[in-house]
């Protein structure tokens, strides 16, 4: 009997995630200064997945798709660890099912979004939707940047929760930060050492210059940008996941 | 017969460019790849580094002159070598502190990392691999591995850990000179670079992570020293009877929950939690210097920051010579404290005057309180 309750709270929790959720557009104030010119950038309102594509879903994802199996994907859309932690090329493991895909590359969550007719939220919608958690949920800048700066120094990626494990906020939307890092379509548009990103490539320092606000909440927002702009599309991490989005 | 015509062709050739050239063929022999030049007899123009994925999961330092702190390895060689050194990334929980241990993002493991010793004119041959994503061990004796890991393991001060933190990552050695944006560039997870660089200038430099935030991935943990020392050593060379290696740092920690974790206001204020020698408060306290009364102590001092400076003083002893940023060119003489700059290094040598306990302390005495003190005990005099 309990067992049946539990899983009928399991499969209200999972109905509640299976709607994306629709985040009404607006006014956006990006945290990176790229362009002196633009202070406010208009966000189109758009849906976002509620929780990060858990391994589950992205088994359902490889069966339907054998090119973008573990031993099929060729080298060059994802490195050599891509999916390494499943039990086999089709089966993620009873244990992990329920957490949130990792060690897949951006190629790969491109795919998978698109299959689900959607795509990768862009870096402004996701951090449009950041901000706006922040505003609902009246987090403190100073507990903003904790929590984001103990999740970079210590992610605990050996002992990864299910998604959706922590509250929604206001918007619906589960674990944005804390869980995973998430890929966005337009990662590594900026200060990559590519030849077209900036002349200084924010290396070493020399942050002030990208920064709107040059706070400690800022910063930690600016440390997400930096440090995801630095990975290449075919990196694979334990710390790296992913939600999709879809225009409206 | 072909070949051969050729070959003899090549041998007219250099033999034509030999006369023709007024390169001298000491400095001919420091040249390996196209592109290189010397300038002032220093080699530059070094080819571009590579970056690519390796399976390879063997010991994170490699490398017969890299040491633990406060060892300083030998060179047991004359003249110029060329260097084949790893250093991978890892992340490892340590302690710097009694009772305070957080997850640091490390050169191989330790924080600091290894000290690397070449001499003026050696070409290192660097491998670094991100491994920030791999659980691995330095505590266990490793094949294969540097002479570090059996310092390390005699002296685990740090009760090293392994722990996993993916994170981009990258190399910056302030003792080569390249082109920053090639060899210094940043690797995510899983990828090798690859690249050379030629001990061009004696000095201790500091070797540390420049991938943004810089000041994040210095305070994390990942900065070490190396020491070139001089093509024709220093003065004092033969009179020397001890040699150490001093590296201070410190470090912005807060406790969350049951965990420290770096703390980016703190280290925006410069507002240190710990300041180390040798990275733990009790470094040179638990595992003291030692040496006799009269005889002549080395120590090779780095402040590495990130961003605080050191006072280096040594209480009960006047410094009878240093030599800023370890060049014999820049030689001082008797003093009492020396100013190191993030970054900045000295080579500072004193006789100890007698038995007894010498402290050695960071003058700026709010970080002497934070942590930066350790000891050299000095036993009896020994009659040589």
């Amino acid at each position: 009997m309990k067992k049946l309750a539990s899983l009928a709270v399991l499969l209200c929790a999972a109905s509640a995630w299976s709607e994306p959720v629709v985040i009404d557009g607006g006014a956006f104030q990006s945290p990176l200064v790229l362009d002196d010119e633009v202070v406010s950038l208009p966000v189109a309102s758009f849906k976002l997945d509620a929780v990060q594509v858990s391994n589950r879903d992205f088994q359902k994802f490889v069966e339907k798709n054998p090119q973008w199996q573990r031993g099929n994907v060729p080298g060059i859309f994802s490195d050599h660890n891509y999916l390494r932690h499943w039990q086999s090329p089709l089966q993620a493991g009873e244990d992990i099912n329920d957490l949130p895909v990792t060690r897949v590359s951006w190629y790969a969550a491109r795919a998978y979004c698109e299959s689900q007719g959607g795509r990768l939220p862009s870096k402004d919608e996701w951090e449009y939707v950041s901000q706006q958690i922040r505003q609902l949920d009246g987090i403190s800048d100073k507990e903003y940047a904790r929590h984001v700066f103990s999740w970079y120094s210590n992610p605990n990626s050996e002992n990864l929760k299910a998604v959706g494990s922590g509250t929604a906020s206001a918007n619906g939307i589960h674990d944005l930060h804390g869980l995973v890092s998430e890929w966005v379509e337009d990662f590594q548009l900026l200060m990559t050492n590519g030849d077209d990103a900036d002349l200084l490539t924010s290396s070493c320092g020399d942050t002030a210059r990208f920064m709107a606000n040059y706070d400690t909440a800022s910063y930690a927002t600016f440390f997400r940008y930096q440090s995801r702009s630095n990975y290449q599309p075919h990196t694979t991490t334990s710390t790296l996941g992913f939600r999709c989005a879809w225009s409206l | 017969m072909k070949t051969q015509s050729r070959r003899l062709c090549k041998l007219a050739m250099v033999s034509l460019l030999l006369g023709s050239m007024v390169i001298p063929v000491a400095n001919a022999q420091k040249l390996k790849h196209e592109g290189e030049f010397i300038v002032d007899g220093m080699v530059f123009g070094l080819p571009k580094a590579k970056v690519f994925t390796e399976d390879y999961s063997g010991p994170p330092v490699v490398g017969e002159y890299l040491s633990a702190l406060p060892h300083l390895q030998k060179l047991d060689y004359k003249g110029n070598k060329e260097h084949h050194v790893r250093m991978d990334v890892i992340s490892q929980k340590v302690e710097i502190a009694p009772g305070v241990s957080y997850t640091a993002w490390t050169f191989g493991g330790s924080v600091p990392g290894p000290t690397l010793h070449v001499r003026e004119g050696d070409r290192v041959v660097f491998t670094m691999k991100n491994r920030s994503d791999e659980a691995v061990v330095v505590t266990d004796p490793v094949k294969g591995g540097s002479p570090y890991f059996e310092q390390l393991q005699a002296n685990p001060y740090q009760k090293n850990v392994p722990a996993i933190t993916p994170m981009p990552h990258s190399m910056d050695f302030h003792s080569g000179t390249v082109a920053a944006d090639d060899k210094w560039r940043s690797i995510a997870p899983g990828e090798t670079i690859e690249f050379e660089w030629v001990a061009n200038y004696p000095g201790v430099y500091m070797y540390h992570c420049g991938t943004a935030s810089v000041l994040m991935h210095s305070a994390m943990g990942q900065y070490g020293a190396v020491v070139v020392s001089p093509k024709k050593g220093f003065s004092t060379d033969k009179k020397v009877d001890h040699e150490f290696v001093v590296v201070q740092s410190e470090f912005y920690l807060e406790k969350i929950g049951t965990e420290y974790v770096y703390d980016h206001t703190a280290a925006m204020a410069r507002d240190a939690s710990h300041v180390a020698f040798n990275g733990h408060v009790s470094a040179l306290s638990k595992t003291p210097l030692r040496a006799n009364a009269g005889d002549r102590v080395r120590l090779y001092v780095l402040n590495v920051g990130p961003s605080g400076t050191s006072s280096f003083h040594v209480i009960g002893a006047i410094f009878d010579r240093v030599w800023y940023e370890a060049s014999p060119e820049n030689e001082w003489r008797g003093m009492q404290t020396v100013l190191l700059g993030a970054s900045n290094a000295a080579v500072i040598e004193f006789i100890v005057p007698e038995e007894g306990l010498y402290k050695l302390v960071d003058h700026e005495f709010a970080d002497a309180e934070r942590g930066a003190a350790g000891a050299l005990i000095a036993g009896p005099r020994v009659k040589r």
